[in-house]
């Protein structure tokens, strides 16, 4: 039986004597014990008052039927109130006791107790977790159990779409495509896709993306990095004062060479099959960081958007910007690259690109 | 950079400003969930010529203000209405303006009140008292968008947002309301991208409102 957040029962002056002492000594498999046996206890306590109160109401209604067995009533009434009080002093007590143990708060974790083994935790919906053994159960312990299921099933989707794109069923397509529906309506434009998608399906390198993306899109810059480069790039962006002063050495010129393994016009000479980091600027608006993996291939796997003026080691393709506006936008641009992942994996950087440029 | 609107009360005709106003406007502020984040303070002068020779007329402009930013505590910036010309010059111009004595300080004016934090967004609520007295001259409010620093992508943003505002604060039944002016930027030769410039711009284009309303 599951019990409701026990909030009246630890609110109490009232206490027995209690030797807290008692449940510290004890190693944490007793303490846990202990702590679920209290826990059934209360249950049983506050079955008994329910029961109690069911009966002092059958009193009353007897008294008001036949007055003249007023004293039946009487003796009735007189004794359901002593097992109450009985009741009640004991579940306070108990309510007590789980408090000191921590059961009802996460106060036991603050006691450094090293064995990672943390006291029941009741949580808000009233469900009661008996061990919660990893930090991150912990914290999905306070969760209810329908977030955590759906934690769960999130996680494994999305671990199998990334790693074993070619199982993909079709339910899955069809719940992240209805999820992007449902979402915000991000300011992208999504009227480029149908006109470009015949041109999307032949395999193109990736300088004849970018330079299609070029022409649809002058104001934004391309630049490609290496891994390590663009890492430099981001720790010295937070010493710029603004983004004019951008290093134009990387950025990407039309090609007249024709040959596939083209240098990228830039004196450091980054070969086609050396890029890993894409980065799309718009000044004064967003700057998207896209990474390709495997480095020099052409299958996106994470992108991130952030503020013109952040810089520091955490822009990446992974990273999280500081403003929320930027945050909820790589999310809604996560959950499209998976979507696009999953339903055609050759296609998917050219998809992705073209949804980051606004209209 | 950031994006920011300047916004100031405009009391109904007939009412006067009161400091109550200020104290709803922050209460509204930290009612939509404004953290304090410190205090504010801008100033504003109002430059008059000197004149040697009271006989030779003399040609200098009259719609003269200086102001001094927080954010931009090394600069100091020079705005010219009538001319459309806004200057940055660095904060010790004050002093040698004081040694040239071509121009005298007519009127200041201190803006100062509070900061607020606020999600993406940073608020200043305070009042406009003229240095020489105690007398509440107005009230201003300035809305910073932090994120972006285009004045053109930024505007739905803050338009969202001055209406929310509109909103919270109408609800405290002031007499008056905030207004925002639109400055136009590219008369002064200022570009899309939000900087101290724009922010000078935006003062001088309130204070002309600002002196009229409070007149009648």
């Amino acid at each position: 039986m599951m019990i409701p957040a026990a909030g009246p029962v630890a609110a109490s002056s009232q206490q027995n004597t209690q030797d807290p002492a008692d449940t510290t000594a004890e190693a944490p498999p007793k303490q846990v014990a202990t702590a679920m046996e209290r826990l059934s206890r209360a249950a049983r306590l506050i079955a008994d008052v329910r029961i109690g109160a069911d009966r002092l109401l059958e009193a009353l209604f007897l008294a008001a039927e036949s007055p003249y067995q007023s004293n039946k009533s009487i003796q009735l009434v007189l004794k359901e109130e002593s097992a109450m009080r009985k009741h009640f002093q004991d579940l306070r007590s108990l309510g007590k006791q789980l408090e000191d143990s921590g059961v009802l708060n996460g106060s036991v974790k603050l006691r450094g107790n090293s064995w990672g083994l943390h006291m029941p935790l009741v949580c808000p919906d009233g469900a009661v977790v008996a061990y919660a053994w990893k930090r991150q159960l912990a914290g999905q312990a306070g969760a209810s159990a329908v977030d955590r299921t759906r934690l769960a099933l999130k996680a494994f989707t999305d671990q199998k779409r990334r790693f074993f794109p070619h199982l993909e069923d079709e339910a899955f397509t069809q719940c992240s495509e209805g999820e992007l529906g449902v979402a915000k309506k991000p300011c992208f434009s999504h009227g480029l896709l149908p006109g470009h998608k015949d041109e999307l399906r032949e395999e193109r390198t990736l300088p004849d993306i970018i330079n299609s993306l070029q022409c649809i899109a002058p104001d934004i810059k391309i630049y490609t990095y290496q891994r390590l480069d663009w890492l430099k790039r981001a720790s010295s962006l937070s010493s710029l004062p603004s983004d004019h002063l951008v290093d134009s050495s990387n950025e990407y010129g039309l090609q007249s060479s024709s040959n596939s393994t083209s240098v990228l016009g830039n004196a450091a000479s980054i070969s086609e099959d050396q890029v890993a980091v894409i980065e799309l600027l718009s000044p004064s608006v967003f700057r998207a960081v896209v990474s390709l993996h495997p480095t020099g291939s052409m299958s996106p796997d994470a992108v991130a958007f952030f503020s013109t003026d952040e810089g520091g080691s955490y822009v990446h393709a992974r990273g999280r910007s500081v403003f929320h506006v930027f945050w909820h936008v790589t999310e809604y641009a996560d959950k499209a690259l998976q979507y696009f992942q999953s339903t055609n994996v050759d296609t998917s950087l050219s998809l992705i690109l073209v949804l980051l440029i606004p209209d | 950079m950031t994006v920011k609107w300047l916004m100031h009360w405009q009391p109904k005709p007939g009412t006067t400003l009161s400091t109550q106003i200020l104290t709803e406007a922050c209460q509204c502020v930290e009612s939509i969930g404004g953290q304090k984040d410190g205090r504010w303070r801008s100033v504003l002068t109002f430059y008059k010529p000197m004149q040697r020779d009271a006989l030779v007329p003399v040609d200098h402009p009259r719609d003269f203000l200086g102001l001094a930013l927080q954010e931009q505590p090394a600069k100091y910036y020079f705005i010219l209405r009538p001319n459309r010309i806004v200057l940055e010059a660095d904060a010790s111009i004050q002093v040698i303006m004081e040694k040239l004595q071509s121009y005298k300080a007519r009127v200041t004016l201190n803006f100062e009140g509070f900061q607020y934090k606020l999600g993406d967004f940073q608020l200043r609520v305070g009042k406009c008292v003229p240095s020489a007295s105690e007398a509440l001259r107005g009230i201003m409010m300035e809305v910073e968008y932090i994120p972006l620093s285009s004045i053109d992508k930024s505007r739905q943003v803050l338009e969202e947002f001055f209406d929310i505002w509109q909103e919270t604060i109408s609800k405290k039944s002031l007499p008056g309301h905030f207004m925002h002016i639109e400055s136009n930027f590219a008369d002064y030769g200022l570009q899309d991208r939000y900087t101290s410039h724009h922010t000078a711009v935006q003062y001088a284009t309130c204070m002309a409102q600002l002196i009229a309303a409070v007149r009648c």
